[in-house]
């Protein structure tokens, strides 16, 4: 899935087990694609010996600091920015 | 790790020892060789049992430990052993 | 035999410190690694330092060409003035400016841009500042002496994947007649990471 700057994403909710490199207080977080950082093999795959290709996409995804903790108790304009892989994300409002 | 609660930030800086730049090296050198990749060493370092009772350096140690045993580099009975009489050599026994 | 003397003392000694100096010694028996490749290794770290980030900001402080370049393209500036960034991670650095105040973290393992800035702190790579740093910076940045202020807008990076980040601080008031070589002095390496800004004035 490719994503544009500026697209409405949601970091899926998986429970995938093993390496993963989406931090779990990003899973099921809304937020906006940033950028395209740059297309790179999977390192969920490279951290046990494989290939990781197909080569998915990095994006720098930007959030809300007040959709992502009920208590946070700065500005409104304070973000979190982080690096997530394209098949951590979905468009807000679930796939089409 | 992020998000969940936390104290006080100790600001303080330990010197660094010997042996810590040794495992930094050690893990340059393997890395810089195609012997580990990043993406080992940190799913590794994450599935350590003791994770949260080492210290950064001694996680790498045991991280790359476990990675070479894994790749049948090294075994663990002749680290132990090699381990044992460096200690023994270290106490002057 | 192992490349370093150890004089760590026996009792107050991690026994992972044998641990490394075994798996070394029987590395360089099996001819895997060779005894100047561990120093090598050991080298490379020692020379790199926080010193190299304030050199980077110091000139980009007084040369907005090689500022635009720094913010463009970290690797390029940072090769430019003789430093040799990782590779393939990505070295990226965020500009502070006075409506915004960037903040670095690795919630995940503690990723820092050790081949410019050497090793990180040990606050840096500890759980409290892991799990707090995301969650609520402001109050992470008074524990090292500096409050933002409201106005100004904290962005949190947190480098999940081989992105490495360096901030970019502003340059003090009042130091329009300091050389270079002195801004650089200005450089904390906390203000590289985002929990303070630099120092005021030289001396």
């Amino acid at each position: 899935m490719s994503y544009r700057p500026g697209d409405r994403v949601r970091v899926l909710p998986s429970e995938k087990p093993g390496h993963v490199r989406t931090p779990g207080y990003l899973k099921g977080k809304n937020g906006w694609v940033d950028s395209l950082i740059g297309t790179f093999p999977n390192p969920e795959d490279l951290a046990y010996g494989l290939s990781g290709l197909p080569e998915r996409h990095l994006y720098k995804v930007g959030f809300r600091q007040a959709d992502l903790w009920d208590d946070y108790d700065g500005p409104a304009g304070d973000y979190l920015y982080a690096e997530v892989y394209e098949h951590w994300l979905e468009p807000q409002g679930g796939a089409s | 790790m992020g998000g969940t609660p936390g104290g006080p930030i100790d600001t303080g800086q330990h010197e660094v020892e010997d042996w810590e730049l040794l495992a930094d090296a050690i893990n340059s050198v393997l890395g810089a060789k195609g012997l580990q990749t990043t993406d080992e060493l940190r799913r590794a370092i994450e599935s350590l049992d003791h994770y949260r009772d080492l210290s950064y350096y001694e996680r790498w140690t045991a991280a790359t430990e476990s990675l070479l045993v894994e790749k049948g580099v090294l075994t663990s009975g002749e680290i132990d052993e090699k381990a044992a009489e460096l200690e023994r050599r270290w106490s002057g026994s | 035999m192992s490349v370093h003397h150890a004089h760590e003392e026996a009792g107050a000694r991690s026994p992972y410190a044998a641990r490394i100096r075994a798996i070394e010694t029987l590395l360089l028996e099996k001819g895997i690694l060779t005894e100047p490749e561990v120093q090598d290794g050991i080298s490379y770290m020692e020379a790199r330092s926080p010193a190299n980030g304030a050199k980077l900001v110091a000139r980009a402080w007084v040369d907005p060409e090689f500022k635009a370049l720094l913010l463009s393209d970290g690797k390029a500036a940072a090769s430019e003035l003789g430093m040799d960034p990782e590779h393939p991670a990505e070295f990226v650095v965020v500009e502070n400016t006075p409506g915004l105040h960037n903040l670095v973290v690795c919630t995940l393992c503690s990723c820092y841009p050790r081949a410019i800035l050497g090793r990180p702190p040990d606050w840096y790579k500890s759980f409290e500042y892991r799990s707090r740093a995301v969650r609520e910076p402001r109050a992470v940045m008074r524990e090292f002496g500096f409050e933002p202020p409201k106005d100004v807008e904290i962005i949190v990076h947190d480098s999940t994947a081989d992105v490495r980040y360096m901030v970019l601080p502003m340059r003090p008031p009042g130091t329009e007649d300091v050389g270079e070589e002195e801004l650089a002095q200005l450089v904390t390496r906390d203000s590289l990471v985002g929990v303070n800004v630099p120092l005021a004035s030289p001396g």
